[in-house]
């Protein structure tokens, strides 16, 4: 019995879940959980290779049930997940540690079932991440739907509502890949991966669609894909701070992970490519293009809406996981590698922003960005944090949500899919909108007057905003680094490769140079200081000596402008939030509550015995005649 | 190509592009005046106004990030001119594409917006919530036709985009070729200049709700800088896009200046749109006209 | 060895006609008798069971041979059940001791024995005499509380058992007027030439529908609410645990025994497909815990008779290992509901005073909703892959019917977990909030770490269950054991 690398990351995950529940409940938990995550991160980078070539690493673990095998396994695409799922369960359980933790317990916060529950969501999702076979990777998906529930849920009060939402959702999700899974056990007759491409070579076209739509739409759930993106939001942003930047950072990525594995590994783009829509144009891999866009444009201006800091991060985490879709979906080598080199920008940006609202919460109590302003002045490392995280949520340069963008965009260029690339582009835009909304209200403008003595962040809670900050720059600069991992990715599930370097791509239409680009744009910063401050010097003011049409400003006047942001641009598109989701939800619901209320009626009634008797005649009448 | 002459580029480029662009503020005051039949200001006066505000007693600071807004509104349009060649001079256009152009032209306005923000006034918030809704009108013509104008010479290079249109002469400018998407580029590239009709968001004549509201001395003269960027890199760039860039300097700096031209006499004999009207102009018309456009590059 | 099974019909039998009379003389015998009849009972079952072959027997009873005898038929499922029914009967067994006592214990001795009965018995006519004595039992049990609301849902119950009894007759007077047999095993020789017409499907919809009135069939189940909520918990558990698995299992034995007609598969899975629906479905709104488990038990059942309906017994695996999990599961869900009685509002904050109780709910919920790797996802898992290999339209909308059943379970499941983990109103008092604790809490420990040992276990369990289910569906088997000599 000799245990494999993968074996030892299990144990150690595994021994991590244990000490959470176990030794869970002094302060000094935090720490060790945090140091194990360490331990898991370096037993992960022992299988570095994987990152770099090709090849499995299996478990020795393997069972024989009721005639299914289940194994498991890494793979490039494994390892890329896990590396992102430890990576952001490390840097936010530190986050978590010392300061944060004792307030949470102050206001009556379960720190036990916080690490339990985080320990479990990471050790869930590595099995997942390892399954080797259909059934072993619905058991991941199942374990990590109910470990994502118990993280959400365990705030109480609405965060339970939220959950409860959540898990009905996933359930729909669950059963949805459930009937696929069926359906390629009855067609191949064994559930190993081949089975996979077995059940589609061999299938009509009605099953194929049924296939597509059940695995699309079950693993799409997870990931937010419209139109089952209303759980979403509430319930990432409900979740205690570092377990919101926790689940922000990559559980929806799950969904993503799997349809990698299923669809395009799998099933293949082609095969989705072939399923023509009856009497359209359009076929399988449109239709799931359009919705990835619509999940990037939809959700992004419900963001923008939001008035909550939390839930408008959680908006921008469902419209982002469209971007990765898309490129995936568009699947050539430009397409591929932006989608997947989304998945690991997204996870540090979103998870650094989530920490610095966190930060934010912690200091002042709220989140309610009509009652926050001006905060540059007390936090400014957070406020830093938060900057380099908006540049990376909306794409910008020198941040490394640009260039998984850029590469995004170029693949609809290459293949001329203008409606999309607008499409993406309009979402990019409405993000910039969104997340300067973010920023002022928090950090820009008028500071309150009982906002004048916060104080920045603790360092617990500073270090690893920092780390995530220079992560974001880093791969910004020098995306090679990620797109090395996302080549062997990219290998393993069988999409096309690009030529790329340390600091962008290659391409004879085009390329991109991060770090010339960088280079020049911190160049122009310079030339711009040395021009701003060679000229005289300025002479710092207070905040209330400041124009206001000739009245005087007083600490108790509040002069800051947040609600309605963008009036403007509202009094043209207000209009066009229907809420049609929540209708169709509650509509769903309500068309439940009908139909609940008739079987109860009908087993209320009392002649009970005029049913038997009425169905007993109908039946064998209905039988021998 | 040696890192010397590399060097050499970068730093011309940039210096060329701040030049012309103050000749660029100076013809569009001297067109003001002649449509208004004044006389207008002298040469030299876009650099009197820069050295004035720059060497102003009173520069009012509202902190850290009011000044770095400011330096950021310049530097990102710095960083942004060597991407985009000139003759002779091609910098590291062909390391970035006409994509990451449009993105850093992002960066100042990112800049402002900070800056702005931090000034704590509400008035100057709300010039910036309208400037980035214009934004958001102006940009979807615009990706429209850089799509188009991409796709047709089937790279994002710019060099190559040049290439292509410089190669058969006028018949092979992105302006024959492409007419449809021309036009809705003029009037984004319009737009985004934040000139009338569509100068809501700085709304100069009301100073009061804009984003300068608190911005005086060298913070003005910052964006001043920043202007004359503009006014060049937009011209520039409708130039690379659609009039064979230039071939000489002669040319390209005619062009330059006769693009820019066209948006600059019409925004004089117009008053201002509201913001949701911009949006809905925008979002219409040349909208319209640039996918049409892109459906004859398909075709 | 095999004939002292019999004692396990017979001992119970006797018990409950002694035991009132046991207790007027000595309390004490009285009291213990009971629980040592079943005892006994266990322990000869486990006894034949292990050291048994695993080939079944048939045991002729008074020394007539089948077909013109009554005999008793022991097959591994047979013996299964015959011990889970002992089992359970002692898990339930109504300790309390009152006036009402004796009345109590006796019946619930009867209760055991006609359930031991319906498990083993091999012939027809003993399945309906059986059936009828568990029936009687039954209704003095469900009224034994003495509340009026139990004697009215003892009532409808009465009445709708009554009217199954004469149609569960008239089927089996079809068959003895056709075949002139009721032995099982003579049947399953003679039902491919005799049975195989509208004669016969007749008669099987017939008994279908009488039997399925215990099975909790639609639409015959309509005393389940009332009767599960009234009823002692104890009672609920054992008849919804237990009872129902029966009726549905001596359905399951007469479908491939003796009636092969596809139209018979077709009622039984619309009929299913109906329970699942309307169960599930009221079982949303329910705003008590018993009349919530009645609901879903509903729900079960009917998927179960989804299972029982795939043509060509591939569905008995499933219908196996769906209804030893439901046992287990509603068993457990009972017993917890014993303290949580009234509306499910109220128990918020119990999870603080019964933490045990509030995670073994959870537990079982997950298993019901079939979270993997416990026992539920296993059962379902046999269950749809079976479903989807059908080609049958009838039976993929079955599976998505399923499916989405279960979607529904799970969210008023959680929802009673969300209620059970918020914390209590502000005012409330600790003693307010309703515990779980004593003998009931105990029970419910027991099942589930019943639960946990099969997921654990869940490789053996699944082959024995899968030789269970070969074991069933071979026909000559068991007519070569019942009568030697003679074969199809």
């Amino acid at each position: 019995m000799i245990l494999t690398l993968l074996d030892e990351l299990l144990l150690f995950s595994g021994a991590t879940l244990l000490v959470a529940l176990f030794l869970g409940r002094g302060l000094t938990a935090g720490w060790m959980v945090t140091i194990l995550y360490g331990g898991q991160l370096l037993a992960l980078l022992k299988m570095a290779t994987l990152g770099y070539g090709r090849g499995t690493i299996s478990s020795m673990l393997s069972f024989e049930v009721m005639g299914q095998t289940l194994s498991w396994r890494f793979d490039a695409l494994s390892w890329f997940f896990a590396l992102i799922t430890i990576g952001s369960a490390l840097l936010s359980s530190w986050f978590s540690c010392g300061a944060w933790e004792r307030s949470f317990i102050r206001q009556g916060g379960n720190i036990w079932l916080f690490h339990t529950a985080m320990a479990l969501n990471v050790f869930t999702m590595l099995i997942l991440l390892a399954s080797g076979d259909l059934l072993s990777l619905f058991i991941g998906w199942e374990l990590v739907s109910w470990a994502g529930f118990l993280l959400m849920a365990l705030a109480g009060g609405v965060a339970t509502k939220a959950a409860m939402r959540y898990i009905t959702y996933a359930m729909a999700g669950g059963m949805a890949i459930f009937g696929g899974l069926a359906l390629v056990y009855s067609a191949s007759g064994s559930l190993q991966l081949e089975a996979v491409v077995m059940a589609v070579n061999q299938t009509s076209t009605t099953k194929l669609w049924l296939l597509v739509i059940l695995f699309g739409g079950g693993f799409g759930i997870k990931m937010g894909l419209l139109p089952f993106h209303l759980w979403q939001a509430p319930a990432y942003a409900e979740t205690p701070g570092p377990g919101s930047a926790f689940l922000g950072a990559i559980s929806s990525r799950m969904g993503l992970f799997a349809i990698l594995l299923v669809l395009v590994k799998l099933f293949g783009i082609v095969n989705i490519d072939n399923l023509k829509v009856p009497f359209t144009l359009i076929d399988a891999r449109d239709l799931l293009a359009w919705l990835a866009v619509l999940t990037i444009i939809l959700p992004t201006f419900t963001a923008m809406k939001q008035n909550d800091a939390r839930h408008l991060l959680a908006w921008h985490g469902i419209g982002q996981g469209g971007y990765m879709l898309l490129g995936i979906v568009v699947a050539d080598a430009m397409g591929g590698a932006g989608g997947l080199l989304h998945v690991f920008n997204h996870a540090t940006y979103q998870a650094a922003l989530f920490m610095a609202v966190t930060a934010v919460i912690y200091r002042t109590g709220t989140s309610d960005l009509n009652k926050l302003g001006g905060l540059v002045v007390r936090m400014p490392l957070s406020f830093m944090v938060l900057l380099i995280g908006i540049i990376g949520l909306a794409g910008l340069p020198p941040m490394n949500g640009f260039v998984s963008k850029w590469l995004v965009y170029r693949s609809l260029l290459n293949q001329g899919m203008p409606l999309l690339f607008l499409a993406a582009i309009i979402g990019t835009l409405g993000t910039i909108l969104s997340v300067y909304k973010l920023i002022h209200n928090i950090f820009l403008g008028q500071l309150r007057v009982e906002h004048e003595h916060v104080a920045e962040a603790p360092w617990s809670m500073m270090i690893p905003m920092l780390i995530l900050s220079a992560i974001i720059f880093i791969t910004g600069l020098m995306p090679g680094i990620p797109l090395e991992w996302i080549a062997s990715v990219l290998q393993t599930v069988g999409l096309p490769v690009p030529e790329y370097t340390l600091g962008g791509v290659e391409s004879n239409s085009g390329s991109l140079d991060m770090i010339w680009v960088i280079g020049v744009l911190f160049a122009g910063f310079g030339i711009g200081a040395i021009v701003f401050y060679s000229a005289g010097r300025s002479k710092r003011v207070h905040q209330l000596d400041n124009y206001a049409g000739g009245h005087f400003l007083s600490a108790d006047v509040r002069y800051q402008y947040s609600d309605n942001f963008y009036a403007g641009l509202m009094h043209l598109i207000g209009g066009w939030y229907r809420g049609s989701f929540l209708w169709l939800e509650r509509s769903i619901t309500s068309m439940i509550e009908f139909l609940s209320l008739g079987m109860q009626g009908l087993y209320r009634r009392a002649n009970a015995e005029f049913y038997l008797l009425s169905t007993a005649l109908f039946v064998i009448a209905w039988v021998v005649i | 190509m040696s890192a010397m002459e590399l060097l050499i580029e970068l730093t011309l480029m940039p210096l060329i592009a701040f030049i012309v662009g103050m000749m660029m503020v100076l013809m569009m005051r001297r067109i003001a005046a002649k449509l208004q039949r004044r006389i207008g200001p002298p040469f030299f006066q876009p650099l009197y106004d820069i050295v004035k505000l720059h060497s102003k007693k009173t520069q009012v600071s509202h902190g850290l990030i009011h000044d770095i807004g400011i330096v950021m509104a310049m530097g990102g349009y710095i960083a942004a001119e060597t991407l985009l060649p000139v003759p002779g001079m091609n910098g590291i256009a062909e390391k970035g594409g006409i994509i990451t152009l449009l993105y850093l032209m992002m960066i100042p306005s990112l800049g402002l917006a900070l800056g702005v923000g931090q000034c704590a006034n509400p008035n100057g918030s709300i010039g910036i919530a309208r400037a980035l809704t214009a934004m958001l009108a102006y940009d979807i013509p615009l990706v429209i036709v850089v799509f188009g104008v991409a796709f047709a010479a089937g790279t994002t290079n710019l060099i190559d985009i040049i290439a292509v249109q410089q190669a058969g002469g006028f018949e092979t400018w992105g302006v024959t070729q492409m007419p449809l998407l021309a036009i809705a580029g003029l009037i984004a590239m319009h737009a985004s200049l934040g000139k009338q009709p569509f100068e809501i968001y700085i709304a100069p004549a009301e100073i009061a709700t804009g984003p300068m509201v608190e911005m005086g001395g060298k913070y003005l003269g910052g964006l001043f800088v920043m202007q004359c960027f503009q006014l060049y890199t937009t011209s520039v760039l409708y130039v690379s896009l659609f009039l064979g860039g230039g071939t000489t300097w002669f040319d390209f700096l005619l062009k330059s200046f006769l693009v820019l031209a066209i948006p600059v006499s019409i925004a004089y004999l117009f008053p201002r749109y509201r913001t949701e009207d911009l949006l809905r102009l925008m979002w219409k018309w040349p909208v319209m006209l640039g996918l049409i456009g892109i459906a004859f590059v398909f075709v | 060895m095999n004939a002292s099974l019999v004692l396990t019909i017979a001992l119970p039998l006797l018990g409950a006609f002694l035991l009132p009379i046991l207790m007027r003389s000595s309390l004490a015998i009285g009291l213990w008798s009971g629980p040592a009849i079943l005892i006994y009972g266990c322990w000869t079952i486990a006894d034949v069971w292990l050291h048994g072959s695993t080939q079944p027997s048939s045991i002729a009873i008074g020394g007539f041979a089948p077909p013109m005898g009554i005999n008793l038929y022991i097959d591994s499922l047979a013996l299964l059940f015959a011990f889970a029914v002992q089992l359970l009967g002692l898990v339930f067994w109504p300790f309390t001791l009152d006036r009402d006592s004796a009345r109590r214990q006796a019946l619930m001795l009867l209760l055991v024995a006609a359930s031991t009965g319906l498990a083993l018995s091999g012939d027809l006519f003993n399945l309906y005499v059986f059936y009828e004595l568990a029936a009687v039992a039954t209704f003095g049990l469900a009224t034994a509380s003495g509340s009026s609301a139990a004697y009215v849902a003892t009532l409808r119950y009465l009445i709708l058992s009554g009217i199954g009894s004469v149609l569960t007759l008239f089927g089996i007077a079809l068959i003895y007027g056709k075949t002139g047999t009721l032995n099982l095993a003579h049947l399953a020789q003679l039902a491919p030439d005799q049975l195989n017409d509208k004669l016969g499907l007749t008669a099987f919809l017939s008994i279908l529908i009488g039997i399925g009135v215990k099975a909790e069939l639609f639409p015959v189940n309509t005393w389940v609410p009332e009767i599960y909520a009234t009823a002692s918990t104890r009672l609920s558990a054992f008849l919804a645990g237990l009872l129902s698995k029966l009726a549905l299992l001596i359905i399951l034995r007469l479908l491939l025994l003796i009636f092969h007609q596809p139209e018979a598969l077709q009622v039984i899975v619309v009929l299913g497909f109906l329970g699942v629906v309307s169960g599930e479905l009221a079982a949303w709104r329910a705003k008590e815990m018993r009349r919530m488990l009645a609901f879903s038990s509903i729900g079960q059942l009917g998927v179960m008779f989804i299972a029982m309906a795939l043509p060509d017994g591939k569905g008995v695996l499933a219908v196996l290992a769906l209804a030893i999990h439901h046992l287990i599961i509603k068993s457990g869900l009972f017993m917890l509901a014993e303290d949580w009685g009234g509306a499910i509002q109220r128990l918020r904050g119990s999870a603080k005073t019964a933490p045990l109780g509030a995670a073994l709910f959870v537990l079982f919920s997950l298993s019901l909703v079939g979270m993997p790797p416990l026992p539920g996802f296993w059962a379902k898992f046999t269950l749809i892959t079976e479903l989807a290999g059908q080609t049958e339209p009838l039976y993929l909308i079955g599976l998505a019917v399923f499916l989405l059943a279960t979607v529904i379970e799970a969210s008023y499941l959680f929802r009673v977990a969300a209620i059970l983990y918020r914390n209590a109103p502000r005012d409330t008092l600790d003693e307010e909030i309703p515990k779980s604790e004593g003998l009931s809490l105990a029970t419910a420990t027991l099942f589930g770490v019943g639960l946990i040992g099969s997921a654990v276990l869940i490789a053996p369990v699944g082959d024995s269950l899968n030789s269970i289910a070969v074991q069933l569906q071979d026909i000559d088997l068991y007519i070569s054991t019942v009568s030697p000599g003679s074969s199809q």
